[in-house]
């Protein structure tokens, strides 16, 4: 076998540590070697030009590049290879760049390691099989997990391409936490008057089916081919004989039981009922665990009052399963909540701010209710504890944002803007009152985004003070709130009738479980990982699962919908040609080695391995064997380290690719 | 020990989470010793113990086996298995006579560049600490005494004969 | 005996059964296997103390598996087995290799065997796995045969050498086990004595390639054994037959017996016990252990 070894100096990244002048001239010595050469930047046109024209010239049977990770550029080499006649498995990266000359300093240690990582690589490829791509059926549909803005934006684009899409959204009624909001910065715009449109848009659309509250319980398959089991929660309503009236809702006589969570709690809501008038569907939910009818068999009000006799006290959830083959996921944010009693061990909670002791300390999202036109004041700026005007607002920006120690490292990115939205907002509304916004920096760097800024601080009087508070405690009604003017170098003391904490974005509690049904992987804070943070920040990992909006990093509503339509794309990408081309590193059985033990059908986790009866001509069965379904396996070769007899194995990793890197060594 | 004994770790890592928080590793520029090398798998579930002995035999001082924290596994269960087959190999290993910290387990998911540095700082300070696996290179030395092999080097064989 | 032989005998004229896999008398202290397929055949069934083969080895091999086939039937294998080989059996069960049907188990009430042939039993002649024996009842059978008698008491050797072993430092556990296994001569012995390792081509015939050499040194010695123990680790029911079948007294049932615990204390596992609880090798528990892990 004639094998090619080029080497990339990657510019500096991998030039600057290790030798590769050196690296090449050790690696033409390795037997199979037939030529080996080093290059400025490889994956450059004139680099893999040169590659193609090496093998052509040496009739080479393989190549090895020594450059970056293979997750980087192992695509680039193979399409490199196959167009100079090449089968592109037979071709090995081995990682001189981020395994080698970015993390060690000493540069001849560094160049011994490259030889060694290169030859470990030269030896599995003379091992290598040429494989050919396995072709699997594609079904054109896509779930879309998460009925937000994100989640409606990347619905509406694949739907409106053609293609059928089921949504999924948790709450009784889609339009997530944009619903919630009563205007949207740069522009000022309503919120609701921007989003209900695509809500009917969504719910009237023929491609789409909206399963409102519902959650997906289990996701079975592979890209292309997903089975998803999704449970609609009973509403106890028969969706298709009501009309939402809303009798029901106004004439429900528990009042004060439940906390209404659209309105975050500043508000109750009937047993049964509707989350906010504009709710698509507009079909209430009752909820068991405060209506009377289900703890003592009365009352059932709302069955007296419902023209259509639609109340169905006794429904249970269904489990409905769908064939998709491509999901996106885009299932939002929470915000940080953090009174004295976090909801779960990672909060920490900033006691000192009083949120959860004082009524008028509230966060970003209550301020959104209080300011909306819909909300449980009726857009007048009244505070929670007694209804007063506040005639003084204190906002504090970064309340568990760039906090290691209490908090989260990162920068939630949309509080510097959403704080001046608010000073602005409640200046519009309260002529004069004065706010006050206690910042660390402001970051403001979107389109008209500064601007909105300067506006809040030169048009509306807003007064920014550089610092952070310490305390908060409440006297003779009013908050006397203790920071710190850093820009002035002295303390700052202000006796506040309302305060507003800008608390972090965080993933949403459920995120991790959610994230561990579909099978992809997320980060410590919950948020979900992208393949890769520079070029690939829409796909996930996972074959077929896309990321759209705040479950993937905090971000405002512009760049949550362009990351949904990117996401729809993505999925149209997937839908563009019937058959989907999979890599073929999957197992094989040897079935005159097999002993029929079916440990490895054990252990797949996709139940990919089958029986399979070896008959003579007679019908006499002689044993049985296992035998891997091709559509199924997933390559995790689990099953070919549980065979004792090793009579299974997985092509691109198969025992002696392995055994040749082990003795390379 | 001796004064300039570098081990040879070798490092068996799964190609969705461990050699991933390796890349991370890299391009966040961290450092760690030269002396591991890495081969990846698909799968932590794919790491036969195997794989090991062999390694040993080949001069291995040290050996990591890495993968997907429990739950994350890019396969949902390959993880799951590796745990319990460690379980008793390490058993058997150590109740022979490997030193424990010979074989070394860690969880790294794709976004612990920090957390591979420090695993792999670690082993490598732990085996030289221990010093080279004379157990094993006894028995390997015997082997080659019986049934002397070509060299492994073969640059040697080359380099000695015409184009010396 | 008589009722031993008349059962058999019985059932080969019904039909069904194909053939008695069971033992015969050589001499007064020794047993040997036989394959009764006619009633004089069955006539030298016995079951005694010297009974010391684990037969459910046979039933694996495929030319004994040819016997169940009878002018165009298949009928099932009759095999005469001590409560351990009941549990050997229940183990190829879960593994595949058989059916319940396919198998009747005529098994026998035990107190003991001996330790090797030619030598009278008595307390200290116990064979070594019959000292910790929990199950002197078959868990399976079809019929069962034999008086219930107790078991003469004798210190348990294994485990106060596995005791011994694991307080010695990793210097002086490799020591002794090199000088156990420099004393294999790869002859695999162990590996056809053991009823669980049927696998057509052992992983060490493997040559390409070749991770496990079989020529007799320290390294392959070294690699075979340890390999051996592992594949069997969650599997072995513990009959020693293995240790019995070694020509150079090579003391495999420390390795075995020490991973049977290790299966018994992290996992609560016992091989071979019960048909329906799921193998220990290809399942998991999601809340197993995390000590080993950084």
């Amino acid at each position: 076998m004639k094998i090619g070894v080029f080497i990339c100096h990657c510019g500096e990244n991998i030039g600057r540590t290790v030798d590769c002048p050196r690296v090449a001239k050790a690696c033409a010595w390795f037997p199979g070697v037939a030529v080996s050469i080093d290059y400025k930047y490889m994956c450059s046109d004139p680099g893999q030009n040169m590659i193609k024209d090496e093998i052509r010239k040496h009739k080479l049977d393989a190549i090895v590049v020594g450059s970056c990770s293979p997750h980087m550029h192992e695509k680039t080499f193979r399409k490199a290879a196959v167009s100079a006649g090449i089968n592109p498995f037979l071709v090995e990266i081995a990682n001189l760049r981020e395994h080698c000359s970015w993390v060690h300093d000493d540069i001849d240690a560094a160049t011994d390691k490259a030889i060694e990582l290169t030859k470990m690589a030269v030896e599995k490829v003379k091992h290598n099989q040429p494989l050919t791509t396995i072709e699997v059926p594609v079904t054109k549909r896509t779930l879309v997990i998460g009925g937000g803005i994100a989640g409606i934006q990347a619905a509406l684009d694949v739907a409106n391409a053609g293609y059928e899409v089921v949504l999924v959204e948790k709450e009784p009624s889609i339009g997530g936490h944009m619903s919630q909001l009563s205007e949207t910065f740069p522009t000022l715009d309503c919120s609701q008057c921007i989003l209900t449109p695509r809500m009917v848009e969504v719910y009237q659309h023929p491609k789409i089916k909206l399963l409102s509250y519902s959650e997906v319980e289990k996701v079975e398959g592979f890209i292309g081919n997903f089975t998803v089991t999704i449970r609609k929660k009973a509403r106890h309503i028969d969706e298709t004989l009501c009309t939402g009236c809303g009798l029901c809702v106004t004439k429900c006589p528990v009042k004060k039981k439940a906390y209404n969570s659209f309105e975050e709690n500043l508000a109750y809501r009937p047993a049964v009922y509707v989350p906010f008038p504009q709710a698509v569907p507009n079909i209430p939910v009752i909820d068991e665990t405060v209506c009377t009818y289900y703890k003592t068999g009365k009352c059932q009000m709302c069955v007296k009052v419902c023209g259509r006799e639609a109340i169905r006290f006794e429904q249970q959830d269904t489990m409905v399963t769908e064939d998709v083959g491509a999901i996106i996921v885009a299932t939002g944010y929470k915000l940080y909540s953090i009174d004295r009693k976090p909801e779960d061990s990672m909060l920490k909670g900033y006691g000192e701010y009083g949120y959860g002791k004082y009524k008028d300390v509230i966060d970003g999202l209550q301020f959104e209710r209080i300011a909306s036109a819909s909300g449980p004041t009726e857009g007048e700026m009244k505070r929670p504890s007694d209804g007063k005007v506040p005639k003084k607002v204190v906002f504090i920006q970064c309340v568990g944002s760039r906090d290691e120690s209490k908090g989260f490292s990162y920068c939630s990115k949309i509080c510097c803007m959403y704080t001046a939205k608010h000073a602005m907002l409640y200046k519009h509304k309260v002529h004069d009152g004065e706010a006050y916004v206690f910042y660390m920096d402001i970051r403001s760097g979107g389109k008209m985004y500064e601007e909105f800024v300067r506006r809040a601080i030169e048009e509306d009087g807003v007064k920014y003070v550089r610092g952070r508070v310490s305390k908060i405690y409440e006297e003779n009604g009013k908050y006397i709130v203790k920071g710190e003017d850093t820009i002035a170098g002295m303390p700052v003391v202000i006796d506040a009738d309302m305060v507003v904490l800008a608390t972090a974005m965080i993933a949403q509690p459920e995120a991790s479980d959610l994230a561990q049904t579909i099978g992809i992987p997320y980060d410590k804070y919950g948020f979900y990982n992208e393949a890769h943070p520079k070029l690939r920040p829409v796909e996930s990992t996972t074959g077929g699962v896309f990321l759209a909006g705040a479950c993937q990093s905090p971000k405002d509503i512009p760049e949550s919908v362009a990351m949904a339509s990117a996401a729809a794309a993505k999925a149209l990408v997937l839908f563009g040609s019937d058959k989907l081309e999979r890599e073929p590193v999957i197992a094989k059985v040897n079935e005159a080695l097999c002993a029929g033990c079916f440990y490895c059908r054990k252990v797949c986790p996709y139940s990919a391995v089958e029986v399979r009866d070896i008959v003579t001509r007679d019908g006499v069965v002689l044993k049985q064997v296992a035998y891997v379904n091709e559509g199924l396996c997933q390559g995790c070769g689990t099953c070919t380290a549980t065979c004792p007899s090793k009579s299974i194995e997985l092509a691109g990793f198969n025992n002696e690719e392995i055994f040749a890197q082990i003795a390379a060594l | 020990m001796s004064e300039n004994f570098e081990p040879k770790i070798v490092a068996f890592v799964c190609n969705w989470c461990t050699y991933t928080g390796a890349d991370l590793a890299g391009t966040s520029r961290l450092k760690y010793p030269t002396n591991v090398k890495l081969i990846r798998v698909m799968c932590s579930g794919g790491i036969d113990p195997v794989f090991i002995l062999k390694a040993f035999e080949r001069g291995a001082d040290g050996i990591l086996v890495s993968g997907c924290h429990p739950n994350d596994c890019h396969y949902n269960a390959g993880n799951f298995h590796a745990r319990r087959r460690w379980e008793f190999f390490d058993e058997l290993l150590k109740f022979t006579g490997v030193e424990k910290e010979r074989l070394q387990f860690s969880w790294v998911s794709a976004s612990e560049g920090k957390k591979f540095v420090d695993v792999v700082t670690k082993v490598t300070n732990d085996i030289r600490a221990l010093g080279p696996f004379k157990s094993y290179k006894l028995i390997n030395e015997e082997f080659t005494a019986q049934f002397p092999e070509t060299p492994v080097n073969e640059n040697e064989v080359i380099l000695s004969g015409e184009n010396a | 005996m008589e009722e031993l032989r008349k059962l058999a005998k019985e059932l080969l004229e019904k039909k069904e059964i194909a053939a008695v896999i069971g033992y015969r008398q050589i001499s007064a202290m020794r047993t040997k296997p036989i394959i009764a397929k006619t009633a004089e055949d069955c006539e030298q069934l016995v079951f005694n103390e010297y009974c010391l083969n684990n037969l459910a080895v046979y039933l694996t091999k495929a030319r004994i598996k040819e016997l169940k086939r009878v002018n165009g039937s298949v009928l099932k294998l009759a095999v005469t087995a001590k409560p351990c080989d009941i549990h050997s059996v229940i183990a190829l069960m879960q593994e595949s290799q058989m059916k319940r049907e396919d198998v009747y188990i005529i098994g026998f009430n035990c107190h003991g065997v001996v330790k090797d042939f030619d030598i009278a039993f008595r307390g200290e002649t116990l064979a070594q796995k019959c000292i910790p024996c929990e199950t002197h009842k078959p868990l399976y059978f079809d019929s069962i045969l034999g008086e219930v008698k107790e078991t003469p008491a004798a210190p348990d050797k294994v485990i106060e050498k596995i005791k011994e072993i694991e307080v010695m430092t990793a210097e002086q556990r490799f020591k002794y086990f090199k000088s156990e296994f420099d004393k294999c001569i790869k002859c695999f012995a162990c590996r056809a004595a053991c009823p669980l390792c049927y696998c057509q081509r052992c992983i060490t015939d493997k040559t390409i390639p070749r991770w496990i050499e079989s020529s007799p040194h320290s390294r392959g010695n070294y690699s075979w054994n340890i390999v051996r123990a592992f594949h069997l680790s969650g599997r072995c029911i513990g009959c020693g037959e293995c240790e019995r079948a070694c020509p150079m007294d090579i003391p495999l049932s420390l390795l075995n017996r020490k991973m049977a615990i290790e299966a018994k204390e992290a996992y609560s596992y016992v091989s071979g016990r019960s048909l329906e609880t799921p193998t220990l090798v290809g399942s998991y528990d999601v809340k197993d252990s995390d000590e080993l892990f950084m």
